[in-house]
């Protein structure tokens, strides 16, 4: 049976409230999910306060900051900071998104921060994404070609490129994933909306030659027909993209071939 | 996924946290209501073989679906017949390829909750 | 520790290449609501409020008897696909097949005794 309530050990307990800095008038309120693997307790959620007029104005800043001037142990991944790295997708006010491109000005209220949700967590705001990534590579996110390989490339029509708009921007950042309740649920079968985003780019791919197996290999209760349609995945994507589309057109594909 | 947890790693919050949006919540009733109805047409079931049976158990279940309490249940699970028929109807769309944007699932959800209580107003009032 | 690699584990046990049916199936089954609930709410509606010689009268009619058994069919087949559904969903293992088998005898339960309720009294 699934489990809708959090395992014993992974219960949120109060955490520390960290002292507010000195001199500022403009403080913001942010709570953090922490967890560290060394020190054998629970879960915790610590709270911060953060000087708005020195801090720039993104969810990350305020993150850096914070581990700048407050609490060095705070542990996140961060790189590029600017939405295409894909590193810093966590759980922020309610949804998943990329901490560098969310304005803290569109959350009212406190900030409240967590990993992305229902993934074994390595440390604070870290997932453990060895699944998610195993899960892409299954669905072969490669060109595969039977044809001799040209002498010099694999044409395809402007309007056939087209067609992976709004699909290879994905950045893999696992935000759509992780919003998924059915990925929640079956996250060890269903592929979940990014792997099958990525699957649908090559199954469109008007050079790619596999598109029968990629179809064959995606034709499962689980691998693919999770998917409710629940939205969650389109609502959720930093980058704007539809996983529930793409999803949406493999299942057309897979009744075209059958009915 | 637990076989591929390393060491003792917390899960992290789910549900809990997770902000409810129009296309989940109107997601997860059309399977509240698919089972609901799936239950509900137990009640029918009994009240037709009473009806064909004998008049004191069709006395008995006809004064249940009756009371103000069976009006309470069928009026439920009119309200819910017709919200599972627009679920299903707007899955019907989705998979035929349309409206799958986010803003115009989000619209059909609003719509389908407005228009299956009309309908149901209409059906207690008539009924 | 199993040694199993991530992509072993991501695998699984492959596809089982089947669900576009059961998927298929589903379109069907939901466009067919569309036109059963209505007619079954009005139907049953009028049914529903008479007493019991009135009722019986109702059901030897021929309109309200077909209604009422294709109603009962298509109308329970969809809503136990639909928790058969949420059963894959939210149960595994030996718990979630045996309430697989016990959903299809409840649902066959149901049609049959609906269906020889109504035959009962149309007849």
């Amino acid at each position: 049976m699934v489990q809708l309530t959090l395992p014993k050990n992974s219960r949120m307990t109060t955490g520390k409230t960290w002292p507010r800095p000195e001199g500022a008038n403009n403080l913001r309120k942010v709570q953090i999910y922490r967890w560290n693997p060394d020190d054998g307790q629970n879960p915790r959620l610590d709270t911060y306060f953060v000087d708005m007029d020195s801090c720039g104005p993104m969810v990350l800043d305020a993150l850096i900051k914070i581990k700048n001037e407050i609490d060095p142990t705070l542990t996140f991944r961060r790189s590029c900071r600017e939405g295409i790295c894909g590193s810093c997708a966590m759980n922020i006010d309610g949804i998943n998104t990329l901490a560098c491109i969310y304005g803290m000005d569109e959350i009212k209220g406190d900030i409240k921060i967590y990993p992305l949700p229902h993934m074994p967590v390595v440390k604070d705001l870290i997932p453990d994404l060895t699944h998610f990534y195993a899960q892409h590579a299954s669905i072969m996110p490669w060109l595969e070609t039977k044809t001799n390989r040209p002498a010099k490339e694999w044409k395809q029509s402007i309007a056939d490129r087209k067609k992976l708009d709004g699909l290879y921007e994905c950045v893999m950042c696992a935000s759509c994933s992780t919003s998924c309740p059915s990925y929640w649920w079956n996250g060890d079968r269903y592929l979940g909306p990014a792997a099958l985003l990525h699957a649908y780019r090559w199954i469109i791919d008007s050079r790619d030659e596999a598109t029968g197996e990629r179809l064959d290999d995606l034709e499962d209760p689980f691998k693919l027909y999770r998917c409710h349609t629940i939205m969650n995945c389109a609502k959720t994507c930093p980058k704007g993209l539809n996983p529930a589309a793409a999803i949406a057109h493999i299942k057309k594909m897979m009744v075209e071939r059958s009915v | 996924m637990a076989d591929v947890n390393r060491g003792n790693r917390p899960l992290s919050p789910h549900l809990m946290i997770y902000r409810p949006q129009w296309t989940s919540m109107s997601s997860i009733f059309v399977r509240i209501t698919g089972i609901g109805l799936l239950l509900g047409s137990i009640l029918v079931v009994w009240w037709l073989i009473a009806a064909a049976t004998s008049e004191s158990a069709f006395g008995f279940i006809d004064g249940l679906l009756r009371s103000w309490f069976g009006d309470l249940i069928m009026a439920l699970a009119t309200w819910a017949l017709f919200y599972h028929m627009f679920g299903r109807l707007r899955h019907v769309i989705w998979d035929f390829g349309y409206m799958l944007d986010v803003d115009k699932s989000e619209l059909f959800a609003k719509a389908m909750v407005l228009i299956s209580f009309l309908l149901t107003a209409f059906v207690v009032i008539v009924l | 520790m199993a040694y199993l690699t991530d992509r072993k584990r991501a695998e699984g046990l492959g596809s089982a290449k089947s669900g576009t049916k059961h998927f298929w199936k589903m379109i069907g089954s939901s466009i067919a609501l569309q036109v059963m609930i209505p007619l079954f709410v009005f139907t049953f509606g009028m049914g529903l409020g008479g007493t019991f010689e009135e009722v019986q009268a109702y059901f030897s009619k021929p309109l309200p008897v077909i209604i009422m058994a294709a109603s009962l069919i298509v109308l329970i087949s969809h809503f136990t696909a639909e928790a058969a559904e949420a059963v894959e969903d939210y149960m595994h293992g030996m718990a979630e097949k045996l309430t697989l088998l016990g959903l299809n005898a409840l649902a066959y339960t149901l049609i049959a005794v609906g269906l020889f309720a109504l035959a009962r009294m149309a007849l």
